[in-house]
């Protein structure tokens, strides 16, 4: 158990940053996603965490260790692997105990951390399995024992779930949440998947190209983004270019002005959550009231996506709660729409 | 209205079974015909689809039809070259080998029945007892050295370093070098006075060996010479074992502090080991059957000193001319080789862990 502090941490390969000035401090027992779409650098900082990649410049410490040049069997990481890099000829038992074994534990003691690891994560009993007499959530949950065996300071988690099957995936991520707070266990995950991101996390880095582009806790990136990027890449946005008046006035490209939260005077674009907009009477008395055209909808269940014209070039998709007796609207329908000026995020352009 | 249905399904499927027919063929004929389809399907070449499937699954076409077997006795004419092949140089051989075993057969003195006399002989025979324990010491020294030495290299190859390639290629030369012609020049080089071996001794000070004319370094140097030439193949398998292993392992293992013997020990030799044995599989069947070599290198001498079955079966069949005592050797020697492999087809299937 130990805090992870990372300091202006970089990689680069030539010219091209794969990893640029990431800074952070992980208090202890924090669980802590790195999310962003494939190349932006996340599995780079998780292998320096690790100890595969050498840092270019930066510093890693672990509980208070400066550990930026120790090779990785001197760093006490537990770190899983997206394939599970179980060792196929040995048996699950073997499995855990080969990392306690390399740390040279007494043989009783090392039978004990075999069983406790494997009852953490719910897997008595098939201790004389090879892997590949188990499943994939199965050896999933060997490579998690392996990890936690030997009493990490800190899990690394790359991507451990993207090999299972979506409904065992929501259970696996209950499961490696419950037992990271359970065990207080320091924890940086890698993943692409938002909503696995945004259901473990106790904060989350969102990185893109190497950069960080905002951390901090799911509300945060959702109600709060820093950038366009992060509008786009946490939940769904609709975007609309146009023109920033700077005063928490918006002017778009189909010229309707609407009002916004303060953003720099010149070209930018607002972004809007679909379930921000309310349909309707009640759209009416709201900051910002239009009427538009119905052109698609897409029925959901839960919810339905209706795509609305505001202007010919202003376009918004609107998610609208299916509750039962309700008269849904239809394409070609006029629809009122509407939403409060503090939805309205307003980006300007990107240079 | 369900029959109806069912109909342009099990034409879907004969289609299918058929191959003759495209998808979009097959939706036209079946949905833009309607009715028609069933004509249609009447009018299919023999679609082979049992009755109640088609009439019973209209659940889907996930259930593929069974290949309707057909054991016609027109298809037989198929197998008639292949039998024939196989007849004219697998069995009659063989039988007329076991044949031959039983007679008292001399080139050119006629034969005898002496039933079972050949094996006694055999058995009883020091010369060939001999030589059956000189084959297994070469056959041992033969499959162990290269295989080690085999491993060895493929780990070293697998790693990237300068000029890999270009030096992958000239190790694995010996290999494909002509075998007659390699020996005639191992014979040069093994001149007491003009070989080029005992001149490179003499530069750093070992008096001259007799190499192949010394009856007690005759195997070991024979085995030289397999090694040189055999442990390109060994590495070349292992190689593309190694090339088929996963990295995670190794990354994982790394981080539980696992050095390079560790590394090679618990992960490389485990999960190699199948391809290991399959090199060992051909060296041994190889090392067995050794002949080129000794033959022209050595003809089998000093004395006796490096005849294997091999060599001892040629001299009885083509210097004595005795056909039928050779007969029975290879009988034997056959039965040697089909137990010997079996045992190593058996160890193979137990070290597999991908199995």
């Amino acid at each position: 158990m130990a805090k992870v502090e990372i300091a202006s941490l970089s990689k680069r390969y030539g010219e091209n940053f794969v990893v640029k000035d990431l800074s952070i401090e992980i208090p202890q027992g924090e669980f802590l996603v790195l999310l962003g779409p494939s190349g932006c650098g996340k599995t780079t900082t998780l292998r320096m965490i690790a100890g595969f990649v050498e840092p270019s410049s930066g510093q890693i410490t672990l509980g208070g260790r400066d550990v930026t040049t120790l090779p990785p069997w001197k760093r006490n990481t537990g770190l899983v692997f997206q394939s599970y890099a179980l060792f196929p000829h040995l048996t699950v038992d073997e499995n855990v105990a080969f990392g306690l074994e390399m740390r040279k534990l007494p043989a009783a003691e090392r039978r004990e951390n075999v069983a406790e690891a494997l009852r953490l994560v719910r897997l008595e009993g098939f201790g004389e399995r090879l892997p590949r007499q188990l499943s994939g959530g199965q050896q999933q949950r060997v490579a998690l024992a392996r990890a936690l065996a030997f009493r990490p300071d800190v899990l690394l988690l790359d991507e451990p779930l993207s090999n299972l099957d979506a409904k065992l995936r929501e259970e696996v991520r209950v499961e490696i949440r419950e037992l990271q707070q359970k065990l207080g266990l320091t924890t940086v995950m890698v993943t692409h998947d938002q909503d696995e991101a945004l259901s473990m996390a106790d904060r989350l880095v969102v990185m893109s190209q190497g950069e960080v582009r905002q951390i901090g806790t799911q509300r945060d990136l959702y109600e709060r983004p820093a950038d366009r990027f992060v509008a786009g890449f946490v939940g769904r946005s609709n975007f609309l270019a146009g023109q920033c008046e700077g005063d928490g006035a918006f002017i778009s490209a189909g010229g309707l002005r609407m009002a916004c939260t303060a953003g720099v005077r010149g070209k930018g674009t607002l972004a809007l959550r679909p379930e921000a907009v309310s349909v309707g009477p009640e759209a009416a008395h709201l900051d910002n009231s239009f009427e538009g055209v119905v052109e698609y909808i897409s029925y959901l269940g839960s919810v339905l996506d209706v795509r609305v014209r505001l202007a010919p070039q202003d376009r918004i998709i609107v998610q609208i709660a299916n509750r039962s007796g309700e008269v849904l609207p239809k394409m070609g329908d006029t629809l009122k729409v509407g939403w409060p000026a503090t939805s309205g995020r307003v980006f300007a352009e990107e240079s | 209205m369900k029959a109806r249905d069912s109909l342009p399904l099990a034409f879907l499927r004969s289609a299918c079974v058929n191959g003759g027919v495209t998808a979009g063929e097959t939706r036209e004929a079946s949905l833009g015909k309607g009715d028609d389809a069933t004509a249609q399907s009447h009018g299919f070449p023999s679609p082979r689809v049992p009755s109640e499937r088609s009439a019973g699954s209209d659940s889907g076409g996930d259930a593929r039809p069974a290949t309707p077997y057909d054991f016609s006795r027109k298809y037989w004419a198929f197998a008639i070259p292949a039998v024939i092949a196989i007849l004219a140089v697998i069995v009659f051989p063989w039988l007329f080998t076991l044949y031959m075993s039983t007679q008292d057969w001399k080139i050119g003195g006629g034969s005898a029945f002496i039933g079972w006399s050949n094996y006694a002989i055999l058995f009883q025979d020091e010369r060939f007892l001999e030589a059956v324990g000189r084959t297994f010491w070469f056959t041992a020294l033969a499959v162990v050295l290269p295989v080690i030495l085999g491993v060895a290299a493929a780990v070293v190859f697998h790693r990237e370093f300068p000029f890999r390639g270009v030096l992958r290629t000239v190790f694995t030369m010996p290999m494909m070098a002509t075998p007659v012609a390699v020996a005639l020049v191992w014979t040069m080089m093994f001149h007491p006075q003009l070989g080029v071996l005992n001149y490179l001794l003499s530069l750093i000070g070992i008096p001259p060996q007799a190499w192949v004319y010394d009856p007690s370094t005759v195997i070991p140097t024979l085995v030289m010479i397999e090694v040189w030439q055999w442990t390109p193949l060994v590495m070349l398998i292992v190689l593309g074992g190694l090339a088929s292993l996963p990295p995670e392992p190794y990354e994982s293992a790394i981080i539980d502090g696992a050095n390079a013997w560790h590394l090679f020990r618990h992960i490389t030799l485990p999960l190699v080991w199948p391809y290991v044995m399959i090199a060992v599989m051909l060296r041994t069947i190889d090392a067995l059957k050794v002949f080129d070599n000794i033959f022209v290198i050595t003809q089998g001498g000093p004395g006796t000193a490096s005849e294997t079955m091999n060599i001892f079966l040629y001299l009885q069949a083509f210097q004595f001319y005795k056909l039928g005592y050779a007969s029975a050797l290879v009988v034997v020697f056959f039965i040697i080789i089909v137990l010997l492999s079996l045992l190593l087809l058996y160890a193979r299937q137990r070290s597999k862990w991908n199995a």
